[in-house]
């Protein structure tokens, strides 16, 4: 049995050459699994071709489609149509760009520029630690690992960072704290003293009012605010917790 | 729009690499660490490299690990000979068998998450086609990530060169390469967020542009796939090395097309038809699920195409089940639980309990821009560009054949990203210290022909027709009938292509502009990929052919097509090479033109 969806997509619109923004609506047919993302390709292809929107792996690898869907920061890609409907209890959705960078046109933002609080973070191993064999793998445990392992899964959809509730220019953001977090965590970094600069620092944890929003939104279901909880708790000053 | 190019800028940097995935930031890295304050620009069509699809790989990185008893590279080599259905160039084979463990310990202890034993080594696992003493049984030879491999490679990938001051340019795509006096000089480029054109002269370009998915409907390639690097080349008069070489992945999942990994019948999940048989016995009766995917992917086509295989009343697809609903709890959720979650995530279902519906997906394209051992790009005439180089998926090495195994793809990326990264050091050494000029001869003429375009065709409905086809007639099965009906249709298509007008005329992140270009660019790639499969009257490895169903000794030869102009390619060949065979020592006979049977 088939079942068909009707759906009002009411979508932000930017046009940077008249920097002018407005909601354009669109309605169409939708089956029950067809995604978000199917979604707008079908506008492109049916209505207007002229809808700006961004996606690369469309199965929820890459973070490059997220936005918001009635106020909640999702990938487009991961949301089925029948999901949405029964999640939201409508089948009108307002669909907007994540707050998190500048628009560069209707859905889609300079990504690049909200990666500047990830960089600052550091998400590279600052100072190596030697492998105790030369040619060989630094020995972490199974059970090492488990401790941090589910922080290593980000994949910087800035979904976190557009829920949390803090300023996003005084604090560097959820998935940034993830990124110090993991290396912190990590015993082959060696250089804790630039991580705890950065963690309990002017932009670091001390700026998150633990509303759990980034929790609640993270598409790959990271715990972030356990994390940061635990840092702001100084489990990770001096080193990883063994 | 204005499309014009005379007041556009010009950057210089030691190293262009265009596409910034696995094999771009392996090379970026090589050359950054080396050589610290090399000024390396990676361009991406992405909005950060991490986007890239690498990072949608799962599986795992084969590599012998030499503490291994059992393991020994000469048995990678073979399997990887194999595997590519005696197409793969066996210099390159050894090159990077030789080299993969050192590659794995170089993306350890740069900080990539490997799951771990108890010990806290280096977990590892099997994969399809991976063997020991030449076939005998089954290799743990691959390590992984959990089923996030990619994501590792990628992270360290972008995390390292962002460390070691690399240059990311973001959002922009390459429209065409510069040449002068026969050495590659730098690119166009155009950057879809700013609207505009920069000329990028450079003492070496790089390609890694990878994959070129979407010029198939069912494909687990991201959307930014379409074969851009292969027209690009196309465009500068050199060739495409076995084009036809196209790989489906036998389990994609149903709908979205995406990437169920080869993990989930490594683990035991059970191919079953309509009947609930599990069919895999009668078409590989040793090795079963874990064949080489070719194998398994015709398997289920022949089932579908039989009447055993289940219609998906929401996709309209037809397909069949992998059952993985006996397996073990700690399996579910430790092994395999994000390509478990897709099943969930996509179609509402849970594979502890419900049978998961699977079909044949493109997934990779073994052919490519061709190279030597060391990436540097070859005319027909195997004659070196200098300048240009091109490594991972884009390229041909050819380190896959005709059939790449499971997990030697993402090593590709991390062993040929070296060396090219070497090479491209040794080469940029010992360049002059200027930076020849040229101007580009087809980026104003070609944008400003979209621009301009009048008429009232859909553009959508025009790639969907290609994506149609080439699944159809050039996809798992291929016959001479098929194949030309799919050049009929190209040719038609490309003619409705210039039907087509832009309705925004801004070019700042112009979606229908990059479509309109991303066409263009499916129609080239898809023309050579159908004109080789026509030639090849033989099936081998990925491509099969219905018509001519066995290997025949008169193409052991790489394909390599020219394309001078949409209506006329040209076709040339390439020999393999065969270093191992002809070494003559201890187990050479398992390196010359061997059967491919498992």
């Amino acid at each position: 049995m088939e079942k068909v969806f009707n759906i009002t997509l009411k979508i932000h619109r930017y046009d940077p050459e008249l920097k002018r923004s407005w909601m354009q609506t669109y309605t169409l047919e939708a089956g029950r699994i067809l995604r978000f993302v199917d979604l707008f390709r079908k506008i492109n292809d049916e209505q207007d071709p002229t809808l700006a929107w961004n996606s690369s792996c469309e199965h929820g690898q890459c973070g490059t489609c997220s936005v918001l869907v009635n106020g909640k920061p999702m990938l487009a890609c991961e949301l089925l149509v029948e999901n949405a409907v029964a999640q939201f209890g409508t089948a009108t959705f307002e669909i907007k760009p994540l707050p998190v960078a500048p628009v560069v046109r209707d859905l889609v933002v300079d990504f690049e520029k909200a990666y500047h609080r990830v960089d600052t973070a550091k998400p590279y191993i600052i100072r190596p630690a030697p492998a105790p064999k030369q040619g060989q793998e630094y020995p972490i445990t199974a059970n090492e690992l488990d401790q941090y392992v589910n922080a290593t899964r980000c994949i910087n959809c800035f979904c976190c960072a557009a829920a949390c509730i803090s300023s996003h220019k005084g604090f560097l953001g959820p998935n940034a704290m993830l990124a110090c977090i993991v290396r912190m965590m990590d015993a082959r970094e060696l250089e804790k003293k630039q991580r705890e600069e950065i963690l309990f620092g002017d932009q670091g944890v001390a700026r998150c009012h633990s509303s759990h929003a980034c929790s609640f939104v993270c598409p790959k279901e990271i715990d972030v605010a356990h994390f940061i909880a635990l840092a702001k708790e100084g489990r990770y000053k001096g080193g990883a917790e063994k | 729009m204005k499309i014009a190019l005379k007041n556009m800028s010009t950057l210089r940097c030691e190293v262009l690499i265009i596409g910034a995935g696995g094999a771009g930031l392996r090379c970026a890295a090589e050359i950054l660490e080396q050589r610290p304050q090399t000024q390396v620009i990676a361009v991406t069509k992405v909005a950060h490299p991490q986007k890239s699809h690498t990072a949608t790989a799962q599986g795992g990185l084969a590599a012998v690990d030499p503490k291994d008893p059992a393991d020994r590279t000469i048995f990678h080599m073979f399997d990887t000979w194999k595997g590519s259905d005696c197409m793969a160039d066996q210099n390159v084979v050894k090159k990077i068998s030789e080299a993969s463990w050192e590659q794995i310990i170089w993306l350890e202890n740069r900080g990539m998450h490997f799951s771990r034993d108890d010990q806290g080594r280096l977990s590892k696992r099997t994969f399809g086609g991976h063997t020991v003493n030449f076939g005998e049984a089954s290799a743990y030879r691959a390590v992984f990530e959990a089923d996030r491999t990619g994501k590792g490679i990628m992270d360290t990938g972008w995390g390292e060169t962002m460390k070691r001051g690399i240059s990311f340019m973001n959002q922009a795509i390459a429209t065409e390469l510069l040449f002068k006096a026969g050495r590659c000089i730098g690119c166009m480029v155009f950057r879809m967020k700013e609207g505009h054109f920069v000329r990028i002269l450079s003492k070496a370009t790089v390609f890694a542009s990878g994959g070129s998915g979407q010029v198939f409907k069912v494909t687990t390639n991201c959307r930014q796939n379409t074969g851009d690097g292969l027209a690009l080349v196309l465009q500068a008069g050199l060739p495409v090395m076995d084009p036809e070489a196209v790989q489906f992945h036998p389990t994609g999942i149903v709908g979205p097309g995406i990437l169920a990994s080869e993990t989930l019948r490594s683990v035991g999940g059970i191919l079953r038809n309509r009947d609930l048989e599990p069919f895999m016995e009668r078409y590989a009766p040793k090795m079963k699920e874990l064949a080489p995917r070719d194998l398994v992917a015709r398997a289920i086509e022949t089932e579908i195409r039989e009447g055993r295989g289940i219609l998906n009343p929401d996709h309209r697809i037809e397909h069949v089940w992998i059952d993985l609903r006996h397996l073990p709890q700690h399996i579910h959720d430790e092994q395999i639980p994000e390509v478990s979650g897709f099943f969930k995530k996509y179609l509402n279902l849970n594979p502890k309990t419900d049978l998961c519906p699977v079909r044949p997906s493109n997934h990779y394209h073994m052919g490519g821009i061709p190279t030597n051992e060391f990436g540097e790009v070859q005319n027909a005439a195997q004659e070196v560009i200098a300048g240009l180089f091109a490594v991972g998926e884009c390229a041909a090495a050819s380190f896959h054949g005709f059939n790449r195994l499971g997990t030697n793809s993402i090593l590709e990326l991390i062993t040929m990203g070296k060396f090219v990264g070497q090479r491209v050091l040794s080469f940029i050494s010992d360049s002059e210290g200027s930076y020849p000029e040229a101007k580009p001869v087809r980026t104003e003429a070609i944008f400003s022909g979209y621009a301009e375009a009048r008429g009232r065709d859909n553009l959508g409905k025009i790639r969907d027709a290609l994506r149609a086809v080439m699944t159809q007639n050039v996809g798992v099965f291929r016959t001479e009938a098929g194949i030309m009906a799919a050049i009929e249709t190209l040719r038609e298509l490309k003619a409705r292509a210039e039907q087509t007008a832009l309705s925004g005329k801004n070019p700042v992140m112009n979606p229908e502009l990059i479509h309109r270009w991303e066409l263009d660019n499916l129609l080239d790639v898809s023309m050579v990929i159908a004109r080789a499969a026509l030639d090849r009257k033989e099936s081998r490895g990925a491509h099969f052919r219905e018509d001519y169903p066995e290997r025949r000794n008169e193409f052991n030869d790489h394909t390599l097509m020219m394309m001078p102009s949409f209506d006329r390619i040209e076709a040339r060949s390439r020999p393999v090479e065969m270093c191992l065979f002809r070494a003559g020592g201890d187990h050479s006979e398992q390196f010359g033109w061997i059967a491919r049977k498992y």
